[in-house]
């Protein structure tokens, strides 16, 4: 009986599928077939419109500009209108057929002949388009960068997207063979939430390619606009006054966690990415010397030199082996064991007797040297792990360099040997393997002026991420030792970084120059303001730079000269 | 003694599995011979090897297999946690595995012996003892499978295994209440599996809801399969006179879209063809379970007719629009060596069957 039953559905359900035949082939027959003709039916892509980016105040950083579009339906085109394409926009009448036999999405896709093209010939060709079968002028928005170079390292660019790209991405609806896709900075990080989803309408179109109806159409949904922490106006003005150096410079709301300036110099224009017909201007940025394409204060590490003598300093606090009061005397250098050759201090006469407060104004190297000896590299490398040195940042960009920070076990793998006590000391001044970005010891100075806070810069407003609160392993009164002596370094006579002093409130920094041979040192400036309760936090790097308390002083005076003229009447 | 050897086969059986292997070699033909790969070389090696299999397995006869079922079960799942961890990607699923050249599509094999280990579970007990017991016991034989089958995802392929437990409880025996109280509570439960489907797998159902929804993804192709179809008309364009799907308007028209071609080019009639050679293929397995008194064996037939026929209907039903599209392959004629060694392994089960009847 049951198999009687479980029979009769099986073959009442092929009676079903015979009528749901039935109606499809035979009853709208006729019309699937007319539909079907092989020129009846197209499907149009329509781009969505890239979110844009503002900075804090709201000016554009990057938006979309209308731009006229040629394409031609392949099988509508017939030999005359490539001639006639051809003496209109000077380009061979192969170059043309090359261009229609273009790797297409769909059967009787468009095919782009020529972007970005002038008005006045766009109205042109409109004008001629009853001659020009298959040919129409289609408006896209191309991607504008209305200030160039000066926030291109953060923003990023975007380029057109290549075939592994295109296979690559599952979500086949969003990326078509002519997408642009985000390829640095900004533009590559959030490219899901500025590209949006794509529409697109199926219509029908009578046998000369002219629309009869619209089948169905979806309306494209535009991306998502983001809004970046940067102060375009101070980061367009720093960006000046870096203008002949190879510099970076980056200043921090420490109590907000955002980046108010992050510039990087030389730079390049963005633009030039994103605009049709640049091929050689682009491959001239990619190829330059001068690596203008580099975020220096990201995505390159150095040698901090004399910045490390902080986390030095912090490491024989905590670890018990000194107190501020302890003295060491410097004549000038300081040999390891009798006998050694003697390491200099910068200083060559000798800073005589310091204390910890005297020996970071100072600089002192014999100091460090002394401290160096008292702990092992492992010790160091904590600290400076727990200061977020050699780690990864959350900073909303790409390519960040994770910087390096060496310890015995790293020797050991990297070069099969154990660590000398003498790499220790060169560790302790901030040579020998350790690498930092800017942004890094930006990092590493907002947390020490915040008394401990964790803080990861932002580049970007996003009320989703929640505010830095954990803090680090550090005892808070040993972060306070440091930070006096960091006010000595400014506001003592004797400090390294006397020359940054201001007018119109006190700053606690510390100076660094890394030696970086052959060539010029690199010269360092990474502090915080005012020293009471501090607000920003800041870094300079000046790549081959020199003497960090005499160019890169130079530029952080600079920088807060402006900085006051900008915000002044707050703190003022 | 040739006499006797020749009751043995089932002449009808072996006609439709041999005339719906000829339609599916023509089109994959038809659909692919512009594309340098030669797949109905291809195909044709996978037809050869399963027809050595379906011929052996009389040999060894089905009660072998159902005494191996639960070891074939473990097997088949185990494959299926391979494809997990080491699978490979084809559109944007993990639904396939690399055995040295061969790539095979483990679901295909697991739809086949969760069918035998349930009917020799089933068929080892009484619908009329602890009846909810075995009830249980079958629900998690087929959710193993079922589950690893839909984290592929493969949200398709996974809920054949619902058809396939139905009508197997059916025929075992299961009391109407049951059946009763599984319908009311899919009602309940179906908003809240909504939740935890893929965003791609939503806009497939909301799409086959309203095809104007997403004209260039989902709603382009269920669009354009319709109008291939229906562009057949009576008596279709004739073979290899296609347009649509030969000019890849449709996706997929080698495997899951197959159907397409056939429509298109031979028209309602072939339509009606190849209906009939399902019904007869359908017919002779009937004709076969109530040939036999074994339980078991009625039982394994009855789930091979359900995942087949829920395979045809559901694959050319997509194609005409009357369901969403799911990546569901036309049993016999879509393109698919692993898809077609599991139907030819069904085929020799049912031969084996249908051998070992009892006379009457």
């Amino acid at each position: 009986m049951r198999y009687l039953i479980f029979r009769i559905c099986i073959y009442l359900g092929l009676a079903f599928l015979l009528g749901g035949l039935f109606h499809t082939q035979v009853i709208q027959g006729q019309y699937y077939m007319e539909l079907g003709d092989k020129n009846r039916m197209r499907l149009i892509p329509v781009e969505a419109p890239r979110g844009r980016v503002f900075d804090r105040n709201g000016n554009l950083l990057a938006t979309n500009r209308p731009a006229y579009d040629i394409v031609a339906t392949p099988e509508d085109v017939t030999p005359d209108v490539i001639k006639t394409l051809s003496a209109m926009l000077t380009l061979s009448n192969e170059e043309i057929k090359k261009r229609l036999r273009s790797p297409r999405e769909y059967p009787f896709a468009p095919a782009v002949i020529s972007e970005d093209i002038s008005q006045e010939l766009a109205f042109k060709i409109e004008e001629m388009r009853p001659d020009l079968a298959g040919v129409e002028i289609r408006v896209s928005g191309l991607r504008f960068y209305p200030y160039g170079e000066t926030a291109a390292h953060i923003i990023g660019f975007i380029g057109k997207i290549n075939k592994q790209e295109y296979l690559d991405h599952e979500e086949k609806g969003r990326y078509g063979f002519n997408s642009m896709i985000g390829r640095a900075g900004l533009e590559k990080l959030y490219d899901e939430e500025l590209r949006g989803w794509r529409g697109g309408r199926q219509i029908e179109v009578n046998a000369q390619g002219k629309l009869v109806r619209v089948l169905s159409e979806k309306n494209p949904d535009p991306g998502k606009d983001l809004i970046v922490t940067v102060d375009l106006e101070f980061q367009k003005r720093i960006m000046e006054l870096l203008k002949d150096h190879h510099a970076s410079v980056a200043v921090l709301d420490i109590k907000t966690s955002e980046l108010i300036a992050m510039a990087s110099t030389p730079s390049f224009d963005p633009n030039v990415f994103v605009a049709p017909g640049l091929e050689s201007k682009r491959l001239s940025f990619i190829k330059d010397k001068e690596a203008p394409m580099l975020d220096r204060g990201i995505s390159s590490s150095y040698p901090p030199g004399s910045i490390f003598k902080l986390v030095t300093a912090l490491a024989a606090l905590e670890t018990g082996k000194i107190t501020p009061g302890t003295h060491f005397f410097c004549s000038g250098q300081f040999r390891l064991k009798p006998g050694t050759s003697p390491r200099k201090c910068w200083y060559a006469q000798g800073h005589g007797n310091l204390n910890l407060y005297e020996a970071i104004e100072r600089s002192c190297n014999v100091y460090f040297y002394n401290l160096g000896k008292l702990l092992t590299a492992d010790e160091i490398a904590h600290y400076a792990r727990e200061l977020g040195l050699g780690k990864e940042m959350e900073i909303e960009t790409t390519n960040i360099s994770p910087g390096l920070v060496p310890d015995s076990a790293w020797k050991k793998s990297h070069f099969k040997e154990k660590w000398y006590q003498g790499e220790t000391l060169s560790f302790a001044i901030g040579q020998s393997y350790l690498l930092t970005s800017p942004l890094q010891i930006l990092r590493l100075v907002a947390t020490i002026a915040s008394g401990g806070r964790s803080i990861e810069p932002r580049l970007l407003r996003d009320p989703s991420i929640p505010p830095d609160t954990s803090r680090v392993a550090i005892t808070k009164a040993h972060i306070e030792i440091v930070k006096k002596g960091m006010l000595q370094v400014v506001q003592s006579d004797y400090g390294t970084g006397q020359l940054a002093r201001l007018d119109f409130g006190t700053m606690a920094a510390k100076t660094g120059t890394a030696q970086a041979p052959p060539l010029n040192s690199h010269a360092w400036m990474t502090g915080f303001f005012p020293y009471e309760d501090p607000e920003i936090a800041f870094v300079v790097f000046v790549e081959h730079g020199g003497s960090g308390g005499i160019a890169a002083a130079g530029i952080v005076k600079g920088t807060f000269e402006i900085w006051k003229e900008m915000y002044g009447p707050k703190v003022a | 003694m040739a006499q006797k050897w020749l009751k043995d086969i089932n002449f009808l059986l072996i006609f439709t599995f041999l005339s719906l292997t000829a339609v599916s070699i023509l089109f994959i033909y038809s659909s692919s011979y512009e594309e340098p790969a030669n797949y109905e070389m291809r195909q044709l090696f996978w037809v050869s090897v399963g027809l050595m299999i379906a011929f052996m397995i009389p040999l060894l006869g089905y009660r072998t297999f159902l005494n191996m079922s639960y070891l074939l079960y473990v097997i088949s799942i185990l494959l299926l946690v391979c494809v997990e961890i080491a699978g490979h990607t084809r559109y944007g699923a993990q639904r396939w595995l690399s055995v040295g050249p061969v790539i095979i599509q483990p679901s295909e094999f697991a739809k086949l012996t969760t069918i035998m280990a349930l009917s020799n579970f089933l068929g080892s007990n009484y619908s009329w003892e602890r009846e909810h017991k075995v009830i249980i016991g079958a629900l998690g034989l087929i959710l193993v499978p079922m589950v690893l089958i839909m984290k592929q995802p493969d949200l398709g392929s996974s809920l054949l295994f619902i058809p396939m437990l139905v009508v197997m409880l059916f025929v075992w025996g299961i009391r109407y209440r049951y059946i009763i109280l599984a319908f009311v509570s899919v009602a309940t439960a179906a908003p809240i599996l909504w939740i935890f489907l893929k965003e791609y797998q939503k806009n497939r159902i909301l799409v086959f809801l309203n095809p104007k929804l997403d004209p260039l993804g989902a709603g382009y192709t269920a669009i354009q399969s319709k109008i291939a179809v229906g562009a057949g008309g009576m008596w279709g364009k004739g073979f290899l006179h296609g347009t649509q799907s030969q000019l890849n308007f449709v996706p997929e028209h080698h495997t899951d879209f197959i159907f397409c071609v056939l429509g298109e080019e031979w028209g309602f009639a072939g339509s009606c063809l190849l209906m009939a050679m399902y019904g007869i293929l359908f017919h002779s397995l009937f004709q076969i379970i109530s040939h036999t008194t074994d339980v078991k064996a009625k039982l394994l037939a009855s789930g091979i007719i359900a995942v087949v026929f829920a395979q045809v209907f559901i694959n050319i039903s997509m194609t005409i629009g009357l369901m969403p599209i799911t990546g569901i392959t036309l049993p016999f004629v879509s393109y698919g060596g692993s898809s077609y060694l599991a139907v030819s392994i069904a085929f020799g089960l049912a031969l084996s069957i249908h051998k070992e009847r009892s006379i009457f």
